[in-house]
């Protein structure tokens, strides 16, 4: 009898712990899906990697053959500040590869005004050794030497640059101190993104204006600044560059 | 009524054991716990904290650091710099030899007692233990390989898709994987049994000569080379004359901050016999040189001289014979010789037979 009862009792955590799981999955379901994505330009052109040539506010021109960059910490807020952030929020947009060009994720049901994320990857997990996925170090863009991610980089040539073969070359990284390179960019969503149905996703287009790296907040020009490949003064004078070239082109309600 | 009860307990067996059909036999993983020294201070990082070190993590990362293959052309594995019997450093050399017949910029340390340590390299560059390898890996002057390639040579070879399978529970051949198998190894290389570690547990005496040296090295020495790990894992400028030749202002790379011009990290003595040459470009083949530049070799004209060494230490020649005699005190056999440590299916040479 004493058996029965104790194999009874198992029967029934076994069968709460089913429902809690149910439970949890229904939760999950009613989450909306929402999608980013992301398109690279030089003043409106679209960024075509080792053809295009393009030009600065100061007349440079330049082709562009690396370009790669970090969004994490993803965050939607509605108008009452209700924020749906998403999960292990690490995302490496390399222009070379398209399908890194866009991500998905899910939160609850709402209407959202703002889109937030930081450029680059924040300070704990550049210091929390080996990870994986867009954080890989096989991506290359993580430093050996003075361990740290590179947040951004953009390569290319340039007939303004004096160094070997022309080079520009920003590898922009940093993650504590004065001259950390970290930047959270907060775009307004004019007319929203409502996210009520959880058949159905949304998209966020965004849209970036690198020319911006040159004049934004800084003048920089590639004749004086062709490389920076350390964290200081000029990576962050970058990044507060760069940070200004993001804005949400278009909400696409399905 | 007992055929009812029968019947019951067998359909809520039956209801039980379905719940176990889907799921995967059980990981088995051996976990093993870093030894804490009697008297030590916590390790500075819980570096196992999001890498549970177990038996079969360590036996392959043991397996990757003595593997040349981690290495372009096969001839520079981690233990080709990081020798056991020098106590992890390379042996008598002021720089390591790395691929197509390169140097070294600095001098390789020795490697133990690394959960104790903040920071990697001499210049501190170096953030966490799980990505150190990362550094001589992919310098073209040792081992001049690349991520995506390792981890190719990996692949095909199935002891490796064995031993993956057994240290992590997704078996995944990735470079967090192999990262952390890596630190699993070197971070359990401790050295706590010298004879120093032996005196103070009042297993074993010191001679007269050791006694008057750990005085000595009490009195000028252990504010920086502090017990017992004999680093406080400090950067500083210790005063060695600039090899105009060799320009490497240090700590300061990292920074970017002047204040740490020429500023390296504070090693540690322990074993320190054995890992000869000496500071951060070799250039001292000898402890009593060491204690001569303390003495008398320290360029006093450098803006980031360390305060405590504004003084030349004053040191006699009968002291110097005794702080040497301690110094060799901390030369940590079991550490040189333990087969845990050693190059994996290592057999240890019979014992001489005496006649």
């Amino acid at each position: 009898m004493k058996v029965n009862v104790l194999l009874g009792l198992v029967f029934f955590f076994i069968t709460c712990l089913n429902t809690l799981n149910a439970a949890c999955q229904a939760n999950n379901q009613a989450n909306v899906p929402i999608k980013i994505s992301f398109i690279n330009t030089i003043n409106n052109i679209p960024v075509v990697l080792d053809s295009g040539n393009y030009t600065n506010c100061w007349n440079e021109t330049f082709n562009i053959n690396a370009l790669k960059y970090y969004i994490s910490n993803v965050q939607l807020q509605t108008a009452e500040k209700k924020i749906a952030a998403e999960k292990n929020s690490y995302h490496l947009i390399n222009e070379e590869d398209s399908a890194s060009k866009n991500f998905s994720f899910t939160a609850s049901p709402g209407i959202y005004k703002t889109l937030s994320f930081l450029i680059g990857i924040d300070s704990l997990m550049n210091v929390s050794g080996a990870q994986t996925n867009a954080l890989d170090p096989l991506n290359g863009m993580f430093w050996t030497w003075n361990s740290g991610y590179v947040m951004f980089k953009l390569e290319g040539y340039s007939a303004g640059s004096a160094v070997i073969k022309n080079k520009i070359e920003y590898h922009i990284g940093g993650f504590s101190g004065a001259n950390s390179v970290l930047r959270r960019v907060e775009l307004n969503i004019e007319n929203s993104a409502v996210l009520l149905d959880k058949n159905s996703t949304t998209e966020i287009i965004v849209h970036t204006n690198l020319s911006k790296i040159w004049n934004a907040v800084h003048e920089l020009k590639i004749s004086k600044t062709p490389i920076c490949t350390t964290p200081g003064i000029l990576a962050a004078g970058i990044a507060d560059n760069y940070s200004k070239a993001f804005e949400i082109l278009k909400v696409i309600h399905p | 009524m007992l055929k009812i009860k029968i019947i019951i307990s067998l359909l809520i067996i039956v209801v039980m054991a379905s719940a176990f059909i889907y799921n995967e036999p059980p990981h088995k993983l051996t976990y093993l716990k870093l030894f804490i020294p009697r008297g030590w201070p916590r390790p500075t990082t819980n570096i196992f904290a999001t890498n549970p070190l177990t038996e079969e993590g360590f036996v392959l990362g043991r397996k990757l650091f003595y593997d040349g293959r981690l290495s372009k052309d096969g001839n520079f594995p981690c233990s080709g710099c990081h020798q056991q019997f020098a106590a992890f450093s390379t042996y008598g050399h002021d720089f390591s030899h790395g691929f197509n017949n390169n140097l070294t910029k600095r001098n390789a340390p020795g490697l133990f007692n690394l959960a104790w340590q903040k920071e990697m390299h001499w210049d501190g560059g170096i953030n966490h233990i799980e990505i150190q390898p990362l550094a001589p890996l992919t310098d073209l002057k040792e081992m001049a390989e690349t991520l995506p390639r390792v981890l190719q040579k990996l692949k095909e070879d199935t002891a490796y898709v064995r031993l993956f399978k057994a240290a992590f529970k997704d078996g995944v051949i990735n470079s967090q994987h192999m990262l952390k198998a890596l630190a699993q190894f070197t971070g359990s290389i401790q050295s706590y049994n010298s004879r120093y570690d032996k005196v103070k547990r009042g297993e074993d005496n010191f001679t007269v000569s050791e006694k008057l040296g750990y005085k000595i090295f009490l009195d000028k020495c252990n504010s920086c080379h502090k017990e017992p790990l004999f680093t406080d894992n400090s950067f500083r400028n210790n005063g060695l004359i600039v090899n105009s030749k060799l320009p490497d202002s240090g700590r300061m790379s990292i920074t970017g901050n002047l204040a740490d011009l020429y500023k390296f990290k504070v090693p540690s003595l322990r074993n320190c016999s054995i890992t000869i040459p000496y500071m951060h470009d070799g250039r001292m083949f000898s402890l009593s040189k060491v204690i001569d530049h303390y003495r008398k070799g320290i360029d006093t004209a450098q803006v980031t001289l360390d305060t405590l060494l504004k003084k030349r230490l004053i040191i006699s020649e009968q002291e110097r014979i005794d702080l040497l005699s301690f110094l060799y005190t901390l030369r940590d056999e079991d550490l040189l010789k333990d087969t845990r440590f050693a190059p994996p299916n290592y057999i240890q040479p019979a014992a001489k037979q005496e006649h």
